[in-house]
């Protein structure tokens, strides 16, 4: 197909029109939403409605085309990578996101597209209008209802050295010189490396350093030393990946004496989600908050073992 | 690994659009590994609608579902799980040729399944497919 075909072809109008229409609805949704709370939140419907309604348009601009299974499949997954561009360009997401967000686009994509290959070869107009509908009213629920969930993370690990020894490295620590084993890391997710304090006291600011440079200042709400130290995450960097969809409240370590020369230490993290579905969401944030925890509590390990 | 979902994550079949989504990767899977199942499958569809009062749709538990009279015969996984429901003795004359197997869920029932491996299998799945249509037209 030369480019002149290729620019007139459905296929290509398909692409295109499927969307700058989802676009659209986003935008209006944005603007509708205005300086609200709301506005930062990605809800479910922008996950799994929008990507199904995709594919079915691309579906009615290509129900002439007699396209086979096959065929189907390839145009589809054009029509997906051709979303998640548009993300990055528009939405100015970061590719960490997008390679998160990616599963998700082209599975609801793919099965709107057969959904609506089905739904148009029937040619029954009421069924059609019922089901954009459907998926209109679902879009419109989702957009004005609450959503608000946090979690809590916690993590266990056993320390062979006492706890006055451990606290010592749990409070502030040097910078963590160990190879990242988590592939989110190695692909480039900003990872822990520093913690720096300005006091052994409640009330002090401590300041969690990542790799990319980007600090979390945290306010000291419990210091109990040897035992627990507790601390509010009280300003945190704004990214196009993963941090500004993920709030980071509270964070936790807890040492618990075993009386036979070992501490059992426990990190806890408080987050909020700004993106749904939860279920699937979720399974990435704790993958990532326990994977934050493991680094720097490994760190801790090694420095109170060698010590 | 389609076992493997059906026996520990079955149950999520009753979400809507969950068992569509499931086949749409399962459609993906065999693009990458063998893209020709596709075509298979959309030939035993284009015969199969040649026949008089033939139908498909899409299967509530994803997949291509065959019909006649508006009446469910079996329905295509796209993986090439052919499952299909006969009579009791049709389905017991049917696993004595060693061919078809007893549906991966329904065991007491005349659901069988045949699973479509090489352009040989499809040609028997639409035997398959004639027999249950026949049986029903007749």
């Amino acid at each position: 197909m030369n480019m002149k075909a290729f620019l007139k072809s459905p296929v290509l109008h398909g692409v295109l029109v499927a969307n700058f229409s989802i676009l659209a609805i986003i935008g209006l949704h944005k603007y509708l939403l205005g300086n609200s709370s709301k506005e930062s939140i990605l809800i479910f419907s922008e996950f799994v409605v929008l990507p199904i309604l995709m594919g079915v348009i691309a579906a009615w601009f290509w129900r002439d085309l007699g396209l086979s299974g096959k065929r189907t499949v390839k145009y589809a997954c054009f029509n997906s990578l051709f979303a998640i561009l548009m993300s990055a360009i528009f939405l100015g997401e970061g590719m960490i996101c997008l390679l998160i967000v990616s599963p998700l686009i082209f599975a609801f994509s793919i099965t709107g597209t057969f959904m609506g290959q089905r739904m148009f070869k029937k040619k029954n107009q009421g069924l059609n209008v019922s089901i954009i509908s459907m998926l209109f009213v679902v879009f419109v629920v989702d957009a004005v209802s609450e959503h608000d969930y946090q979690n809590m993370v916690g993590d266990e690990m056993l320390i062979r050295a006492r706890p006055e020894q451990v606290w010592k490295h749990v409070v502030a620590f040097e910078k963590i010189k160990q190879k990242n084993d988590y592939w989110l890391f190695q692909i480039g997710m900003p990872s822990p490396m520093q913690t720096t304090v300005d006091g052994y006291c409640k009330g002090a600011g401590r300041k969690c350093i990542f790799s990319n440079g980007y600090i979390f200042d945290e306010k000291i709400v419990t210091y109990e030393q040897n035992k627990d130290l507790t601390f509010d995450i009280v300003a945190q960097p704004l990214d196009p990946e993963i941090m500004g969809h993920i709030d980071i409240l509270r964070g936790q370590f807890l040492l618990k004496d075993n009386l036979d020369g070992t501490t059992t230490l426990i990190g806890n993290s408080w987050y909020k989600l700004h993106v749904f579905p939860v279920w699937y969401y979720d399974l990435w944030a704790e993958s990532i908050t326990r994977n934050v925890h493991l680094r720097v509590m490994d760190h801790i390990k090694m420095l109170s073992e060698t010590n | 690994m389609f076992d493997f979902v059906v026996r520990y994550f079955g149950w999520l079949k009753h979400l809507p659009l969950a068992a569509q989504v499931f086949d749409v990767m399962l459609k993906m899977r065999q693009m990458l590994a063998q893209p020709e199942m596709l075509d298979w499958i959309d030939e035993l569809e284009s015969e199969f609608l040649s026949w008089d009062g033939a139908s498909t749709s899409i299967h509530r538990y994803g997949g291509l579902q065959f019909n006649t009279a508006g009446k469910e015969l079996g329905h295509l996984h796209s993986n090439g799980l052919l499952d299909m429901c006969f009579s009791k003795k049709m389905k017991s004359e049917l696993l004595v040729s060693g061919r078809v197997k007893d549906h991966h869920i329904f065991k007491k029932t005349g659901w069988i399944s045949f699973y479509i491996r090489g352009v040989e299998d499809k040609a028997y799945a639409l035997e398959l497919l004639r027999m249950a249509y026949l049986r029903r037209m007749l």
